[in-house]
Order: C-alpha cells, then structure tokens, then sequence
C-alpha cells in the first residue's frame, strides 16, 4: 500500500504594535543605553521589562526607574541542541534582576566557555553578579543587550 | 449549593507512537473516539454535545483543525466547542464538559481530540511562538529550555541533583512498561540518563517527553442519566483551575507570589478541587496521581503541588520508595508526559488514568486498591493549571 | 433537567482603536476588561473565572490565550479559551455560571489587525488532504453559500442590495466614527466584484475589535441590586459538517438546531413575534437573510417583501442589526461574541445610538467559520423566567 504525504510551509508575518511603554523602553536602550522598569505600588514591585500595567494587580504602574546596569542572575539554561530557525547551540541564557529592580528580565548569556555543561552551570549560578553590554549599532531590541559575568 | 456529581463512562486512548503515517490527523481523532464509545456501549445518538481537545493549531499545520475534528466526533448539529490552553487542553476540555452537565444542559458529553506533534518537524520551533512577540520572542525560548530555567532554580532552592532528576524517569519507564498505550516503554537506569545528549542544562534527552501521536477520548454523563441506565463509571468529583504570570521573570527577583522552581498556581488548582471533592489530607486519601510533568524535574514540583510532599522534599521521598506502583502515593503510573506526550490530549489522558486506575481497569500498571485519584494538566509557559479529583 | 441558577449578562464594553500603535494588544485588553468591570459595578476580585477567545494565527501568538491572560485578570484565577468562536466563550461562560460553581464570569474575544493577510490565515483552516491548494478564505465561502442562494431565490441579489444598504444607514446612527460605507444601493451594487456575486461594496473591511461582557448568577444581580440585567432564557450552538462539499450551504441544520435548543429553552413557540430586536450573523446581506430565515424570523420567499417594507428597521416589526451588524463594523473574529453584546445591551438599555426603547426580549446570533459552519443562538429578556408574563 503506497502511503502518500503533502508538504506544507507556514510563511506568515505580524507586525505588532508595541505601544508607548515598551517603545519608550526600546528607545531608551537603542539611543542612551539605559533600561527602565516601571512600578506598580500596589505589589510594590518595579516590573522589568516593563509594563503599562501589572498583571497581579490589574492596576495601571506609575513610575519609570532606571535599573541596572549591574545585576545578578535569577536562572539559566545552557542550550546544547539545535532547534530550526533559533540560533547555533550552545549558547546561554536566562533572567537577571537588574539591580533597582523587583522582577527580573531575559538576555544573552555571552563570554562563557560552554563546553563542559557542569562547569559553565556553576560560573552562572543563580545569584552570580553580572554587567549588562549594549550592541554598538543598537536597533530597539531585545538583543541590543545581553550579559557578561562581572569579573 | 452542591455540585452535581459527573461520571466517567467510556475511554478511548491510542498506542502513542512517533508518527502515524498510516492515519490522518482527523482519523486519530475518530480512532479515539471509537474506542471511548465502544468502551461506553453507547450510541452516536446520545451523545448531546462535543468539547473538542486541541492545542496551538501550529503543531499540526491546520488552522482551527477542529473544523476538520466535526466529522470525526460525529457533532453533526450537535453542540460543538473547542477549548485551548496549551498543554493543560485536555484536562481544561473536561472541566469545560464538565460544566456542560453540571449546567443541567446537557446529560451526555463527549471529549476528544488528538496530535500529531512527530509530523510538524520541530515543536520547540513552533513553542518558541508561544512568547510574546514585544519582549520575549526575540529570545530563544522553547518550553524545554523554560523548564530547564525551572530546574535550576529548585536546585538552588532544594538542592536537587541531575541523579534525582535521573530517578524520576527510572520510575516513570519502569512504569510505562507496563502501559501498552504508552510511547516511550524502554526501562533505563540512572547511568543511562545522565548519559544521555544533554539538550539544555540541566535537561538531557532522556529527561524530556517525547513527541507523541495519537489520540484521547472520555466520555461524561450526568448521575441521573448513568442511574436511569445502571451504567458502570467513576466520578469526577473535583474540579479546579488557575493561573501564573505569563512573566517568567516575575516568578523570582523579589517580592513574587510564585517562585519559577515550584508550581504555586498548580497547587491552587489542586486544592481548589481537593475542596470541591472534600479531600482535606491528600498524602491520606489520594491512592494515586497523574500529575502532568514533561520533564523528569518538574515531577518533583508538581508533586509538592498535589500535596503529596512539602516544598523541596520529594527527590528525597522518592529515593525513600514513594512515588512508585507498589509504594506510598504512586504518582504517574501509566509512565506519564515523560514518556507520553501527544500535547493537544496529554491532560485528557492523565485524567483517563486516574479513571481507570480508580475503576480497577488500569491492567498491569494497576495501583492496588486505588479509589480516589487526583489528575493534573500544564500549560503555556507552565502557566496554566488544571486539576480534577476523580474515584469510585 | 435543569437546576435553578439563573444567569444574567450585568455589564459589558468594546473597544475600535483608532491608532494602532498607540497601545499593544495587552494594554488594549486591559483597557477594555476595566471598561467591563466598571459597566458591571465590579472589580476584578469580583470575578471568579473568565472565558476567552482568540485566534492564534491572526494573533501572532502560538497560544493566544498566553500573554493575553494576564491584561484580563487571569492571574490566580480560573481562565479557559474557546478558539473555536468568540460566541463560545459566552456560551461557556454561562454554562460555567449555571453550573453553580462560579458566581461570575468575564467573558473576552478580541480580532487584532497585525498580520500581512488575513485571507492567507483563514486559507490556512482548510484541511491540508484535499483542499489547502484552493483560494478558500472565509470570504470564498460566504461568495459560495451566497452563489446557492442566487440559484434558489429569484431576486436575492435585490434583497441583499437593498439589507446592505439598510445595515450601513443603521451603523451610521449607531457608530457614526467607524460605520463602513458605501450607503447608497447604486455603490453597492456597482462596485468592483471580489468574489461572486459579492462585491466590495457588500462587505465591510477588517477592523481591530475586542469586545467584553460580564456575567453572573441571580443571586448576585439581588445582592448587587443590579437594576437592568439582561437574563439568558435560552442558549443553543452547533456545528455544521466539515467539508463544504457535504454541507448543503442554503440549508443549515445546525442554524435550526441551535434555534431550537435556544427556543425550547426559552419557551418561544412563535420565534417571528417574539423578539423586539436581533443581532444575526451577517458577513454578508446574503448570510444576514439566510440567518433570518433558519433562525425562523424571515423565509426566505417574504425577504424581498421585508426589505422593501423597511420591517427589519427599528421601527419595524422585526428590527435587526440596530447596530448594523459585520457589514458596517468587522471586527473579524469576535463579530460572533459582538452580535451577542449588542442584543444583551439592548435589553438592558445601554446599547446607545441605536437603542431601540422597551426592548424586554432580544436574540443574538453568532456564527464562525467557513460558510457559518458553527452558529450560537442566545435569547434574551428583561425578566428572569419565573417573572416572565
């Protein structure tokens, strides 16, 4: 019994609004290098990335507060496999608490030697001090920055 | 005012495999429900209305593919509605059922669906799409590297080890063994985890599911029409959901509800249907657990969510013998997501198991004497949580 | 059968952003689930399970319901989705109130307008078996269903015109900002031909929406004093066949099902002289007439007679699409939970511009996917049904 199959290729492309809060974080990061997290009073907590509103408390956050650009890191993951359309393993990854912060915001990983898992997983244990780096030709993304461990 | 008791009558499950090249995604869906209503020994005609189980239409390529679901469960004029949350679907379309009969609305409700994750070439690619795109698309998450996140900070937290990790899917093979409808059913040690290619620290091939193809089925029905009719079932007799953060980053940094390691709102929808059911000591009364776990560490979370442990003891339990058939609080007999994961069901057929295992029906991956159960379903970014307390 | 709990619409909000960068799809939704809330007389701690729906691929979110979740309360609480069709969160939502484990429910659809081609989506619903290579978007199945229309209805097209022209004058009254044209017959008519036999002038283009409601049980309206609630008599859905090729597309079994779960709930024997006002599905005049005549309110031999007889105006004997329905605002994919909204707003009073007065019941028809394959009927009325004379 000959068992025939169809391929078929999603090509599909969004553009989505940002709208003022993450644009202003973006502009920030792409023209002064700086990034910003937003305060919401009732949870007490500056929210990075931030947002126009919390979603614990559905209230509207006031406040901008410049964080960083030193944190530490809050979790990670070393990614060892290929997967189509995301980047060359391995890299790393995760969240840091940037300091002035209450919530803590993804990034890059960069400068760590990856080859031996174990080893990389204690040079990024959670709680280890990290600098934050900007691109030199910044766009308004999220990888115009990425982390470094502080030495 | 008390919530009517809702029965289980018939279930339908696939043997999960890679890929079924011999069936097209809506003849899963029909392979399932055949046999949920050949189990039920009812007609087409009783059935009053549908809830259809599917999760991100990407993975199987089609958009809104319950469309083609229709024909498969029979809904021809009938109610039809398709629920979506991820990987906790198949447990959320019960509850939704659930509430179709509860509601008074209707007495008969069928639950189905299927996947076919093996066919749409990368899963993690399509996961990745899951983030949303102002902050959070332009990193490479994937649900295997997000809960590798979750391991390292319960290591941190509890001290978990990369063996502990190991131990849990010793148990689960061993049990999915026994499972005949299982996908992944080879016995492994230790040695052979640890081994194993790692994929993202400190997750390794063997710590996460496969990608299952097939299809689940139950059928509920209301007490009056299950009495009317003397039919054999189990009862569904909790009920409960709720919600993280979708913000990984708010589960740590300071001042959280809900650390990234544990699985805070998965134990308020355990609890919440323990209330509904009157269970007030689970570690007591629950005989037996599915507990929906993709990978082998977040077992360990999951399970001090069901109040089987507290916080950060269960590695330790589980090298004391629980967790396992044949010792105190077996969880995930059938093997669970570990080794079985057709996403768009997987929740439906941790509530399955629990059914058959407190009907007596589980074969040999049976838990002895087991009565009440508690089953639970995952999903978005370990987001949303479902729960159900099923018994006899 | 059934229990006691009875369920209420209590409050509900739409939003049409003019500006679409102004805000992302999150904040949007927050903005509308605290308009909700406010209509209702509520806070979020007030409401104990939501019920939304959305579809992912116009999204652009591989599960919709994710980074939305958090804008409309769903944090530490109980939220599903019906991706299926915005009219399903509603259908669910009640169920979840009549069930008696929940005193309330938010129930949300929103339609975003962020992806190059809505046609090459709704392309993708067709089944990669047999019928993914053809030009299928929701709108060639409404131009089918309309084609078999033109076959068995001499004269349809008029009447289509002629509704058409009278849904654009109704959502002028009632959404003057944002009300399609063209408004005259002759445009309608002469304009450029995108499927036949519908022209661009038939149809109204795709518009950023989102609409919210909010619902709860009766012991809530009495403690609340909730003074104008819009209680649900009667609810009925079902689901057409999957290929068009099985479906006889002038014929729908499951329109008339959900008709008659929806009006053997409700105790309405005589559908054409019970309701002061409707909602129905109109993607197009051609499904609007159809719906009419399934839903038991209009066949289809006295449409011509109807539409000329201004019957379907407010102060006709059937007013319908007060709000000027799909053919004057499309919201896409909530057009379903929209229809729904506009007839519970016209019982409790708040429906605005197009307020008809003394409205005591309503009906509201949703309808979704290709050809209206899934279609929701909800009757409506000011009292709740012991009281109803």
């Amino acid at each position: 019994m000959e068992l025939l199959t169809r391929t078929e290729k999603w090509d599909i492309t969004y553009r989505h609004a940002l709208g003022e809060v993450a644009s202003w974080f973006y502009t920030q990061i792409r023209d002064h290098k700086k990034i910003y997290g937003k305060k919401d009073f009732k949870s007490n907590r500056v929210l990075v990335p931030p947002r126009a509103f919390s979603d614990e408390t559905l209230e509207p956050t006031k406040d901008w507060v410049e964080v960083g650009p030193e944190g530490v890191i809050e979790c990670f993951t070393i990614v060892y496999q290929a997967f189509k359309n995301l980047p060359d393993p391995p890299y790393a990854f995760g969240y840091v608490m940037l300091k002035g912060a209450d919530t803590a915001i993804g990034g890059y990983f960069k400068g760590i030697d990856l080859t031996d898992g174990a080893k990389a997983a204690k040079q990024l244990a959670i709680g280890t001090p990290v600098i934050t780096r900007f691109a030199e030709k910044r766009v308004g993304d999220a990888l115009d920055f990425w982390f470094e461990v502080k030495e | 005012m008390k919530i009517p008791k809702v029965g289980i009558i018939g279930i339908g499950q696939s043997h999960f495999k890679a890929k079924r090249q011999d069936a097209n995604y809506p003849e899963l869906v029909r392979e399932a429900v055949k046999l949920a209503m050949e189990d039920a020994k009812i007609d087409f005609d009783e059935i009053e209305a549908i809830v259809y189980s599917l999760a991100p239409d990407a993975l199987l390529g089609i958009g809104n593919a319950e469309r083609l679901g229709v024909d498969a469960v029979s809904a021809k004029n009938k109610r039809f509605m398709r629920i979506n949350t991820g990987g906790s679907t198949g447990i959320s379309s019960l509850a939704a059922a659930h509430s179709h009969i509860a509601a008074g609305a209707c007495d008969v409700v069928l639950v189905a669906g299927a996947d076919k994750v093996g066919e749409c070439g990368d899963s993690q690619t399509i996961l990745n799409k899951i983030w949303d795109p102002t902050y959070e698309r332009a990193l490479p998450l994937g649900t295997i590297n997000m809960l590798a996140m979750s391991a390292v900070r319960y290591m941190h937290k509890y001290g978990m080890t990369e063996e502990d990790m190991a131990q849990i899917v010793v148990k689960n093979r061993a049990h999915s063994a026994l499972n005949p409808h299982a996908h992944l059913r080879e016995l492994t040690s230790v040695d052979e985890v640890m081994k194993s290619r790692m994929i993202s620290w400190p997750i390794k091939l063997f710590d996460a599911c496969p990608q299952s193809s097939g299809g689940c089925s139950v059928i509920l029905a209301s007490e009056k029409y299950i009495k009317d009719r003397g039919l054999d079932a189990v009862w569904i007799t909790g009920v409960g959901h709720s919600t993280e953060s979708y913000y990984l980053g708010d589960r740590m940094g300071k001042h959280f509800t809900a650390d990234h390691a544990d699985a805070h709102a998965l134990s308020e929808a355990c609890y919440k249907s323990y209330k509904m059911a009157g269970v007030v000591d689970p570690l007591k009364e629950i005989d037996v657990a599915e507990l929906y776990s993709p990978f082998s560490n977040t077992e360990f979370h999951a399970i001090e969510a069901a109040g089987l442990a507290k916080l950060g003891q269960s590695p330790k339990m589980l090298s004391e013998g629980y967790f396992k058939i044949g010792g105190p609080n077996p969880v995930n007999p059938s093997g669970g997501v570990l080794c079985t994961n057709a996403i768009a069901v997987t929740a439906m057929v941790r509530v399955a198991e629990v059914a058959l295992q407190v009907w007596g029906r589980a074969g040999a991956h049976q838990v002895k004497g087991a009565k009440k159960g508690i089953a639970s379903g995952n999903g978005g970014d370990h987001q949303f949580f479902g729960a159900m307390v099923v018994e006899s | 059968m059934s229990n006691h709990i009875q369920v209420g619409v209590i409050g509900s909000a739409q939003v049409s952003p003019a500006n679409l960068n102004q805000a992302s799809l999150e904040e949007i939704l927050n903005t509308l689930t605290h308009a909700a809330l406010k209509n209702a007389g509520m806070t979020i701690d007030d409401i104990d399970g939501i019920v939304v729906a959305a579809c992912d691929q116009l999204d652009g979110r591989a599960i919709s319901i994710m980074a939305a979740s958090g804008s409309v309360g769903g944090v530490g609480r109980d939220i599903l989705s019906t991706p299926s069709g915005s009219e399903h969160a509603f259908i669910l939502g009640a169920l979840r109130v009549k069930s008696g484990m929940y005193k309330t429910q938010l129930v949300l659809s929103w339609s975003p307008l962020e992806v190059d081609s809505i046609s090459e989506i709704q392309k993708l619903s067709n089944d990669p078996y047999y019928h993914r290579a053809l030009p299928q978007d929701d709108l060639s199945t409404y131009a089918l269903q309309a084609g078999v229309l033109e076959s068995e209805v001499s004269g349809v097209r008029e009447s289509v015109i002629k509704f058409t022209q009278q849904s654009r004058e109704k959502g002028r009254v009632a959404y003057p900002n944002i009300s399609a044209t063209p408004v005259q017959e002759v445009q309608i008519r002469d304009s450029k031909m995108l499927r036949w036999p519908i022209t661009e002038g038939m149809v109204c283009e795709p518009r950023f929406g989102a609409v919210a409601m909010v619902l709860s049980n009766q012991d809530w309206i009495k403690d609340k004093q909730i003074k104008n609630p819009a209680w649900i008599h009667g609810m009925g859905w079902a689901t057409e066949t999957t290929y068009l090729g099985d479906r006889n597309l002038s014929d729908m079994g499951s329109l008339k099902a959900a008709a008659h779960q929806a009006y053997h709930e409700s105790g309405i024997s005589d559908p054409k002289s019970a309701f002061d006002v409707v909602e129905v599905s109109d993607p197009t005049g051609y499904q609007a007439l159809l719906s009419l005549d399934g839903l038991g309110l209009c066949d289809s031999k006295d449409w011509r007679d109807a539409v000329h007889s201004d019957r379907f105006s407010s102060k006709g004997s059937l007013p319908v699409n007060l709000s000027g329905g799909a053919t004057s605002f499309n919201p896409v994919f909530c057009t379903g939970l929209l229809r729904l909204a506009e007839a519970a707003n016209q019982v409790r009073g708040c429906a605005g511009a197009h307020q008809k007065s003394g409205v005591r019941k309503s009906l509201g028809h949703g309808s979704s996917g290709f050809a209206m394959q899934y279609n929701s009927v909800v009757v409506f009325a000011n009292l709740p049904k012991e009281n109803q004379l």
